[in-house]
């Protein structure tokens, strides 16, 4: 058996096994949700990271981009239902803004890494403190706080079922107070997955994602072969820059109030994903649902901790022994199936 | 032109010293000055750590949470000591916190010099996973509260001065003349804190280090070239090795000066970033990501560069956040300098 490229799923099973074990309630269907659903944010900025890892950069820019249009779409929701405009369509305008903007971080570091041939390391850094300072001032006066709706969804489920109304989507419906109700898949968890699907399939399929690859494995040859690499450079930390900014609303409409350093501790978190999945920081290697794989393996880890009554603290030093063991194993039993040019 | 490019930061600094003593009332001062002096001693001592790691092309993440590691551990060993009485001196408690701490302080840099000196591990990882281990140790020694009820003398040798002038008043050494409360420590104009005879040590000891010794030599020889430096009979491995636990001892001892000035043990939050403002002062002090270029001078006049505009701007009553931003824009000037004068140094 091909150990170096299965430990990852070996070291889930062994996971769940022993929280199932250890976490008294662990093995239930609310866990399960819960895992998926505070597991979002590692997701999304996790395939993020994948796709400028794959080219051999890096974007610490993430976490505060999460946190920069968290901030942001809550002030553009208010300033729409000012004007008198109805929360749905306020929501999805201030929505689309905030995408919209949130490509302008990925753009400029893009710009700086392909044009000026500044390090991704020092470029996404300066993009990390562009926006860090920009939200903070944006929140001086307090922040703002999203409409109902929003948070509805973001807390919401995609289907419920209780006895009596049946089957609904999106809506919960009324029952008796302490009545059985039946929620599955939270809505958010649905964003992400059909965000994440999408994602995979470019990576895989389309000539978006061959790119990507050719220039991680070996920048001369996707220049000689005719790719435009600064073009798709400049793509990528956007591409990178715009997940980071769903990753941003998505918090919004779980926690009602935006939050400058919001997604600032997951930045290890979604770097140890992509490494724990297979990736190889100097390019060239990396799917997505390894990253995927790896960033399940976090969430459960602080899932499992939370619900055995343990501080988080232990995560920190488990999530970095893992990552280093990623790195280690990967090592010990090189992958044969990649060619490692660069190392 | 390729002096002022060189010396950009330089340049930089000197223009906004001049500006902002035009727009900040108090900004030139003796007060002042030290006051940022006395502020920047911990980007300092993580900016050296992090010039060494820079200049063999590495990069070291855990610098900030090893600090964090060493106040919390620090903190905590001084207050059990202390509270335990029995004979213990306040100043034993600290000594023996000190020894153990700084002996502790350098396996985080023994682990990741280890894994990417022997085992390849890319810098990145290893320091990141060490910045993991680190902080989750730190929180759970202090269950994620800082430690406190530690001796008062920490502070006040933390936060000394070693003149002390009442003006018309005479002229006292090393602490308030006796009998004198703190309270009418405003009437006094105080004059070289001991943290910066503390730092001025060090920096002149790693200044020494990197310039004129064999250990410095190889350093560069490392981050210029590594083949070359393989070949040129450089134990590469060994000096990597060596490297991190220098990077992690300088960050130990951050963490101690933490514990002198602020008077208990503190563990490094997520957004204060430590490591990365380390990395922007090294950069813009002119040292190249790629390795072999960078000094501990440059270094300093990176901190010292960032550290006015953060305290110009304040006295001058901006918003401090702009120093996020403010930190963002000399980053990119500083690599797109780089680019334009290439051949520097």
């Amino acid at each position: 058996m091909d150990l170096g490229r299965s430990w990852a799923l070996i070291f889930l099973i062994v996971e769940l096994v022993f929280f199932s074990l250890a976490a008294k309630g662990f093995l239930s269907l609310r866990v399960f949700q819960m895992v998926f659903f505070f597991g979002v944010t590692v997701f999304l900025l996790g395939v993020a990271e994948l796709f400028v890892i794959i080219t051999g950069g890096i974007d610490l820019s993430v976490g505060y981009i999460v946190g920069f249009a968290s901030i942001i779409s809550s002030r553009f929701v208010a300033l729409f239902l000012q004007t008198g405009m109805s929360t749905l369509p306020a929501l999805l305008l201030g929505i689309f803004l905030t995408l919209a903007i949130g490509l302008l971080p990925g753009l400029v570091s893009g710009l700086l890494i392909a044009k000026l041939r500044v390090p991704p390391f020092i470029a996404t850094f300066s993009m990390l403190g562009i926006t860090h300072g920009v939200s903070e001032l944006l929140i001086l006066n307090g922040a703002v706080n999203m409409p109902k709706l929003s948070t509805l969804f973001g807390n919401g489920y995609f289907l419920y079922w209780a006895p009596g109304p049946g089957l609904s989507l999106f809506v919960r419906p009324e029952i008796p107070r302490g009545g059985f109700i039946l929620e599955l898949i939270p809505n958010i968890v649905v964003v992400a997955f059909v965000v994440i699907g999408i994602l995979s399939f470019m990576l895989k399929r389309t000539v978006f994602g061959q790119y990507t690859y050719a220039i991680g494995g070996n920048v001369d040859a996707a220049i000689r072969s005719g790719i435009n690499v600064s073009r798709h450079t400049v793509k990528i930390y956007m591409l990178s820059s715009f997940l980071a900014s769903l990753t941003g609303i998505i918090y919004v409409m779980m926690y009602v109030k935006g939050k400058g350093d919001a997604g600032a501790s997951n930045l290890l978190d979604s770097i140890a994903a992509v490494v724990i999945g297979g990736a190889s920081l100097y390019g060239g290697k990396g799917t997505v649902w390894r990253t995927i794989l790896g960033a399940l393996i976090i969430a459960i880890l602080e899932t499992g901790l939370r619900v055995m009554g343990i501080p988080t603290f232990d995560k920190y030093i488990i999530v970095g022994i893992i990552l280093i063991s990623a790195v280690l194993i990967d090592k010990i039993f090189p992958d044969k199936t990649y060619m490692d040019t660069k190392e | 032109m390729a002096f002022i490019a060189r010396n950009w930061a330089a340049f930089f600094l000197l223009g906004f010293l001049i500006l902002f003593s035009f727009t900040g009332k108090g900004f030139l001062s003796v007060t002042n000055f030290q006051n940022v002096g006395h502020l920047a001693v911990i980007a300092i001592l993580m900016a050296s750590a992090e010039t060494f790691v820079i200049i063999t092309s590495g990069i070291d993440l855990s610098i900030g949470f090893v600090m964090g590691f060493s106040s919390v551990t620090a903190g905590k060993i001084i207050q059990i000591l202390y509270a335990a009485g029995g004979g213990i001196s306040p100043g034993i408690s600290i000594a023996i916190g000190i020894v153990i701490v700084l002996i502790l302080s350098l396996i985080p840099g023994l682990v990741s010099g280890v894994l990417i000196a022997r085992y390849k591990v890319p810098p990145f990882i290893a320091t990141m996973g060490m910045w993991g281990i680190t902080n989750g140790i730190a929180l759970k020694i202090c269950k994620g509260f800082p430690v406190a009820t530690l001796p008062e003398v920490l502070t006040r040798i933390g936060n000394g001065y070693i003149i002390y002038i009442k003006p018309g008043g005479g002229i006292s050494f090393f602490s308030l003349p006796h009998g004198v409360g703190n309270e009418s420590i405003r009437e006094y104009i105080r004059l070289i804190p001991y943290s910066f005879i503390f730092v001025g040590l060090i920096l002149l000891v790693l200044w020494h280090l990197l310039r004129n010794t064999t250990f410095g030599q190889h350093t560069y020889a490392i981050g210029g070239n590594e083949e070359a430096a393989v070949r040129a009979g450089i134990n590469v491995k060994l000096h990597l090795v060596k490297i991190y636990i220098l990077s992690s001892f300088i960050a130990g001892l951050a963490g101690i000066f933490n514990v002198f000035q602020t008077g208990i043990g503190n563990f490094t939050p997520f957004g204060a970033m430590y490591e990365l403002f380390a990395v922007s002062a090294v950069v813009i002090g002119g040292a190249s990501l790629m390795g072999g270029k960078g000094s501990i001078f440059g270094s300093v006049i990176g901190v010292f560069l960032i550290a006015f505009l953060e305290n110009g701007l304040l006295i001058s009553g901006v918003v401090p956040f702009y120093r996020f931003i403010a930190v963002g824009l000399l980053l990119i000037i500083a690599v797109v300098i780089d680019q334009l004068f290439p051949d520097l140094l």
